[in-house]
């Protein structure tokens, strides 16, 4: 790997600028709390990707919610044929029976996570299940799942910033970029 | 007691049994090649021509067709696969090209394996039956901390094989019926092919 010091560096495009990330995240809030208008609303998200928008989220939508953080394993190949499943490392600290649940996630590709936790979640008998993902990505779709609400549909490239991260580096640029290549390609 | 692990399919690729192991992962049930659909007949009636995608995903009816070519190689594949569509359109199927792989094992931090999997002169496949009864691939319980799977689709019917009828394929149902209807259509393919190439650059 041939990351620099320079995170900002290692960026070729920048996709979505703050102010439109930000602008974005206040259109989600105003749609879904007029969705969820005269309700009680328990968002959950999937950490670590998608705390920044989680956080800029909550404080777009006005209605009286909690919420709550799950993790989960991520497959790494030969080191976890041990395992050979998806695991909970973080799960949720209340029930979410009978309540109004909105997940939220950070970008959306193959859709594999999100089956997961889908299938997961609706186990724990909410009286509702909704999605919302700031990034859709659906050129990259295996599991097609209806997402309720998409800040933006982006192009089939490597991004990362406000939240998304490379070998968890760049989760704390303000903005959403397409990583170099020459960044995560072995050099010869 | 538990019930015996399927035994794993002989993969005629390594990206093959790579995808297998993500899918497993986030427990997603699997066939590997368990249909094989007629696209082209002579006219004589004979199948002259089929496409075997290599993956069929049951709780998603989804075929997934892997193919780790270069982009130039492609081309064939395109073509049958815009055939199986133009013949079976009821039936779901998703490519997986090159770069497709590639970035998913990208997201995985896999970035090594990809010299190794992808990028060659062709997918080495050797003649093969087609195994239509081969066991779906395991679909182990959840390794979850609290996990309630009486409401999870996989819970409902963990060990099925492929041969049940609840997991048939309808590609496979829909192929046998369509082989009759197709056959003066496939005549007209046979002899011209379908030329339309879904030519998606790689970068």
């Amino acid at each position: 790997m041939t990351r620099t010091a320079d995170l900002q560096g290692d960026i070729g495009d920048i996709l979505l600028t703050e102010e439109e990330i930000a602008a974005k995240v206040a259109e989600l809030g105003r749609r879904i709390a007029a969705d969820y208008a005269g309700r009680s609303l328990t968002l959950v998200s999937v950490l670590k990707g998608s705390l920044p928008f989680m956080a800029d989220l909550m404080r777009q939508i006005p209605l009286p919610l909690r919420i709550d953080l799950m993790e989960v394993s991520s497959y790494g190949g030969a080191a976890t044929e041990s395992s050979g499943l998806v695991r909970i490392l973080k799960d949720l600290s209340a029930s979410i029976a009978d309540e109004d649940v909105l997940l939220v996630e950070d970008i959306i590709d193959t859709g594999l996570t999100l089956n997961y936790l889908v299938r997961y979640l609706r186990g724990k008998n909410p009286a509702s299940l909704r999605i919302c993902t700031l990034l859709d990505k659906p050129a990259r779709r295996l599991v097609d799942i209806p997402v309720d609400y998409v800040g933006f549909e982006i192009p089939d490239q490597f991004v990362v910033g406000y939240g998304l991260d490379y070998g968890e580096q760049y989760r704390n640029l303000r903005f959403v970029g397409v990583l170099r290549p020459e960044v995560y390609t072995p050099a010869d | 007691m538990t019930a015996p692990t399927p035994p794993r399919p002989s993969f005629a690729h390594a990206s093959e049994a790579e995808l297998a192991r993500i899918l497993d992962f986030y427990d997603v049930r699997w066939a590997y090649e368990p249909d094989t659909f007629p696209i082209g007949w002579n006219l004589d009636g004979d199948v002259v021509e089929s496409f075997s995608p290599d993956f069929y995903l049951p709780d998603l009816e989804l075929y997934v067709e892997l193919t780790t070519l270069k982009q130039k190689l492609v081309r064939k594949k395109n073509r049958k696969l815009r055939r199986l569509r133009e013949l079976y359109p009821d039936v779901r199927i998703k490519l997986f090209y090159a770069r497709d792989f590639r970035a998913l094992l990208l997201k995985f931090g896999r970035l090594a394996l990809v010299d190794e999997l992808t990028g060659t002169t062709g997918q080495a496949t050797p003649p093969r039956t087609i195994a239509m009864n081969e066991p779906l691939g395991p679909a182990p319980a959840l390794a979850t901390l609290d996990i309630e799977r009486a409401a999870t689709p996989a819970a409902e019917a963990p060990e099925l094989a492929s041969g049940d009828p609840a997991l048939t394929p309808r590609g496979r149902r829909r192929g046998r019926r369509r082989r009759g209807r197709m056959a003066d259509a496939a005549v007209v393919t046979a002899a011209g092919g379908a030329t339309e190439v879904d030519d998606r650059p790689n970068p």
